[in-house]
Parts: structure tokens; sequence; C-alpha cells
């Protein structure tokens, strides 16, 4: 099993020290493991459920939030606007 | 008899007929947590003022004459996955550790138009992940009968303030077992629904096609009470099915005679222990007695659904988890150069081991190059699997297995195992993978004296017939006896 974890790290945008990665590279081979028992099946067709249908609901607008009430959980805040690190020289 | 012992439908005839009022229901409950959750643990965040100014509103409106529902002034506990408005709701995470949801799950829209009285939010592992209730970051949750053992997981605040009497019916959510497997552990009753049956509007995500909101009582009545509540169709969840619910409760017939019930035998064999697989027998022989038909039946594809599901479930929530970034909500890294390590930073210090390593699992099982061998394998394994019920339910109308392998262990005894953790859910992981309800009642006590749970699972939408099967089982027994965890 070749599993890169530094990759895969950085595609979930997490990060580990060098002791976390001895740690969780053991981990994880145990579990791909276990997940990779599955039978060989005919692995074409459809995967809809035919039972239940979905159907969207009417796209109109509600009402439901202020700007305020969605502002309160974020982390930092100025002038009415999310604040995040500088993107673009 | 003290009020925080007594069951909802109890309560709601002694509320309705003026014997006793919400606030008195409510304060019994609340002196109970106070004095009982320092060593339990189960809460997270009580929320005491609330409570009694809504138990106090239902009596206002009793004593105006009022007519309400059966729900009316029942105090409940509420899984902390489940968005309550003003209320914060944290998924036992560091991540959302100061998270106040400025909106309502579907599920507490209905309850509180149901007027149910809100104790407070309950303990579970890391956004569901686990089934001790150990992975939670603010602290462990105590199994009420065995205070050195788990309650079972992810709804082990949930299944432990019933057992306590720290709630007289909560709310818990199931992906694999997380309403059922602590239900078992604690000796209470616990539904998870049929898929598609209950709103996940205001569930924080998990497994979206898997997860399901439900139920945990001290009485099957309860549970089919709440269920009748929850459950419907709602514009806000594509997910929900388009039908109509009766009242679980009016159409309660426990009765089993004519039923077949089928016992597989794959849920009965190496890995089960003996004095669970004997506890879950002896109800299958009572049912017997009472006039249902006995079928034996095969699902081999049972070896192949934990593997299937731990791979749905953690794609689904490498997905999920992706919202978590550090920019609009939750918890945000202090140190940070630039945007890539806001986000690896925050997510590096805001979610627990176990969360990481379902994160991990489910980018390995969708990326290039492995989708196809893991992710669309296991989709169709779960296609086979539902296919298998199919067949099975041809030949009967419930499946009678036990809950879980074991009773409730140690904490502490599997954290650092993660393959013997996952073998706690290996029976009832295929219910989900199914989209099928299923049942856990209490059917007796092992030799270290905890109790031993079974499951009953039905076909889609079946759940009067699993609430009558289970009823019958507790009308022989005379109701679960909770007193060894109550007292």
């Amino acid at each position: 099993m070749d599993m890169d974890l530094k990759r895969l790290a950085k595609l979930s945008r997490l990060k580990f020290s060098p002791e976390e990665e001895v740690k969780y590279q053991a981990e994880m081979e145990r579990i791909v493991a276990m997940v990779e028992q599955l039978p060989d099946l005919d692995a074409s067709g459809p995967l809809i459920d035919p039972d239940n249908p979905m159907q969207l609901r009417e796209d109109v607008s509600e009402h439901h939030f202020t700007r305020d009430e969605l502002l309160k959980n974020a982390p930092e805040v100025q002038a009415g606007c999310i604040v995040v690190p500088k993107m673009v020289d | 008899m003290e009020l925080y012992r007594m069951t909802a439908t109890e309560l709601s005839e002694m509320i309705a007929h003026k014997k006793i009022s919400s606030v008195e229901l409510t304060r019994s409950v609340l002196d109970r947590i106070a004095s009982r959750d320092k060593e339990i643990g189960a809460y997270l965040t009580v929320d005491e003022e609330g409570a009694l100014a809504q138990a106090a509103k239902v009596d206002a409106k009793l004593a105006a004459g009022e007519s309400l529902s059966p729900l009316a002034g029942i105090p409940l506990g509420i899984k902390d996955n489940i968005c309550t408005r003003g209320i914060r709701t944290t998924c036992a995470s560091k991540m959302l550790g100061n998270f106040v949801p400025p909106y309502n799950a579907t599920v507490i829209e209905k309850l509180q138009a149901a007027d149910y009285v809100c104790l407070g939010k309950l303990n579970m592992d890391e956004f569901a992940m686990g089934s001790s209730t150990e992975t939670s970051y603010f602290q462990k949750t105590r199994n009420p009968h065995d205070l050195e053992r788990v309650p079972g997981g992810s709804s082990g605040g949930s299944a432990a303030a019933v057992a306590a009497g720290e709630a007289i019916v909560t709310l818990g959510s199931d992906t694999g077992g997380s309403i059922r497997q602590p239900a078992s552990y604690c000796g209470v009753v616990g539904l998870k629904p049929t898929y598609g049956s209950v709103s996940r509007y205001g569930l924080v995500a998990f497994a979206s096609s898997l997860d399901q909101i439900g139920p945990m009582a001290r009485s099957v009545s309860d549970t089919a009470l709440l269920y009748s509540i929850i459950c419907g169709q709602d514009p806000h969840d594509v997910t929900t099915a388009r039908r109509s619910y009766s009242d679980f409760v009016a159409g309660m017939q426990p009765s089993v005679k004519g039923l077949k019930i089928g016992i597989p035998q794959e849920y009965f064999g190496e890995g089960v222990a003996a004095e669970v697989r004997e506890s879950v027998m002896n109800v299958a022989r009572e049912y017997e007695k009472m006039g249902a038909e006995l079928v034996e039946i095969s699902l081999p594809s049972t070896s192949y659904a934990l593997a299937a599901y731990y791979i749905i479930a953690s794609a689904e929530a490498s997905s999920n988890l992706a919202r978590f970034d550090g920019v609009k909500y939750g918890f945000r890294a202090a140190e940070y150069k630039n945007l890539e390590e806001l986000y690896e930073n925050t997510r590096s210090e805001g979610f627990g081991a176990e969360v990481k390593r379902r994160i991990m699992l489910g980018t390995y099982v969708l990326s290039s190059g492995y989708y196809d061998a893991y992710y669309k394998k296991a989709k169709f394994t779960q296609l086979m699997i539902q296919d298998r019920f199919r067949q099975a339910f041809q030949s009967c109308d419930v499946i009678l297995t036990p809950t879980a392998p074991d009773t409730a262990f140690k904490l502490g005894e599997n954290i650092n195992d993660q393959i013997k953790m996952y073998m706690n859910d290996i029976l009832t992981v295929t219910v989900n993978i199914a989209g099928l309800p299923a049942i856990s009642i209490p059917c007796g006590r092992d030799s270290k004296n905890l109790p031993i749970g079974c499951q009953l699972i039905g076909s889609k939408f079946s759940e009067q017939t699993l609430f009558n099967t289970a009823a019958a089982y507790e009308n022989l027994v005379g109701g679960f006896d909770l007193d060894q965890a109550i007292c």
C-alpha cells in the first residue's frame, strides 16, 4: 500500500509534526487495510435511488437573517466584512 | 415517585390534568442535573433560565385553557450537533467551541411548535465520529450503570442523560450506530429512523447520505411520541421523503401474533459475546411464545458492510468538513502568515485526532487513482447490501439481532486501537448503509450487571411495526428497569 501521507495532509489542509506523521502513517495504513476488504462486483450501472426521487423546492427567496446575525460568529470582522489575510499583492 | 424518573407519556397526562406544572417537572430534572451531572458529564451546556421560562409559558397556556401537544412542557436534552438558535452548538469540537447558531434545525422548530422544554446540549464524540464519546474535545461522559465505563457513542450524552434521569427524553443522531449502540450500553430505547423520514436541516453534517436524527427514551411509547413529532418532509432537506406519517402512539398495537421474525446467523457469530447472544436469543424465544414465527435468514454481505461504511462515511466527512476553514465562523488559529496557513493551522489545531483520521481516509479514497478502487466499489457494495435486505424481507417482517457485540467497555480501553473501536459498529452499520429503520431496546444484563441491548430492523418506513414489536417485549418484562442507574 502506497500512502503518501504528506500529500494527503496537503490535500486535507492539515499539518503534522514529524512525530505525528509517523503515528498517523501507521494508523492510516491499518485503517486502509481494513477498508480494502470489499468484494469484486460489477461496478457499472446507475447509483441513484429510484425509490426516492428528489424534488427541489421552488426557487423563491426567503428572508432569514440580517448581516449582523451572520457576522456574529465570524472570527474577525471589520466594517461589516470578514477579515482574511491579504491575497493579492 | 420523583418526577424526573417518570416517562413522558405519564408526565404528559399529569401536566394536561394539571396534577403537576411544567415548571415543577422542569425544576425536578434541573435539580437532578445539578446533583448528578458532575459525575456523569452528559451535558455540555445547561440552559436553566431558558428551560424554566419555557416551562412557565406552557403552564400559562394551559391555565388559559389551550389544548397542547402531548410533548408540551416535557424537558428534553438535545445532542450538541443539532443547531439551536441562540444556544451554543459545538459538535463537541474545539472548532465550534464558540459557535452560536443564528437558526434552528427543523427538528427544533417542530419541537418548539409542540411546546417542548429545552434543558440544554449533550456531549458526543467530536463531530459524531466515535463509539464511546471519548473523542469529545470538552469532557468524558460516564455510563450511569458503571462510572468507570463509557456510555457508548457517538450520542453518549443523550443516552447517559436519559438513563440517569437527567432528561425525560433526548435527541441523538445515528450515522453508523450512534443512537442504538449508546442506547444499548446505557439500557435505554433508541430509534434510528428510516433515512429520509426526519429532516437533517440544521444537523451539522458528518456523512449526509447516512445521518439521521432520532429519539432516545426510557420507554417505547416515549420513543414513538418523539418520533411522531420530528418526522416529516422538509423543503429545506431535499432528501426527506414525500409522504405522510400517521400518529405512531395512536397506532401502537403491542402484539407479535403471526409476525415473522428473521434471525440472521451472521449477527450471532464469532465476535459477539456469549452472554449477549444468549440474551438476544431469549428475546426471540419470548416472541415465539407470544405467537411470532422465528425464521432463520442469511445476510452474508454483512462482512463487507464495515469497510463500505468507513469508506462512504469518511469520504462524505472529508467533503463536509472542508467548510471549517477559520474564515466565516468557528475557531481561527492565532498564528498564520497567509491564507494557506490560516486554513492549515486552523484545521490542525481545531480538529481532534479521530476527525483528522477520517478526513485523511476520506481524502484518500476520493483522490485521483483511488476513487474506483474504494469509493465506487463501496457504493456498489452498498447497493448489494440493500438488495440482500430486500430479499430477506421477503421471508420475514422484522429482523432481530444484538445491537452491539458486547456490553459497555471501560474508559480508555479502546481509544488507542481504532480498528477495535470501529468493530463496535459491526452490527449497526448495515442498517445505515441500507437506509433502514432500527430500534434498540434493553434485554437483560450480563454477569458484570451491565445492560444488553437487542436491535429490531425493519423495511423502509416500517417504524410502526418496530414500535409494536418492541412494545410487546417491553410489556412482557413490565417496562425497562432503570432503578440501578437512576438511584
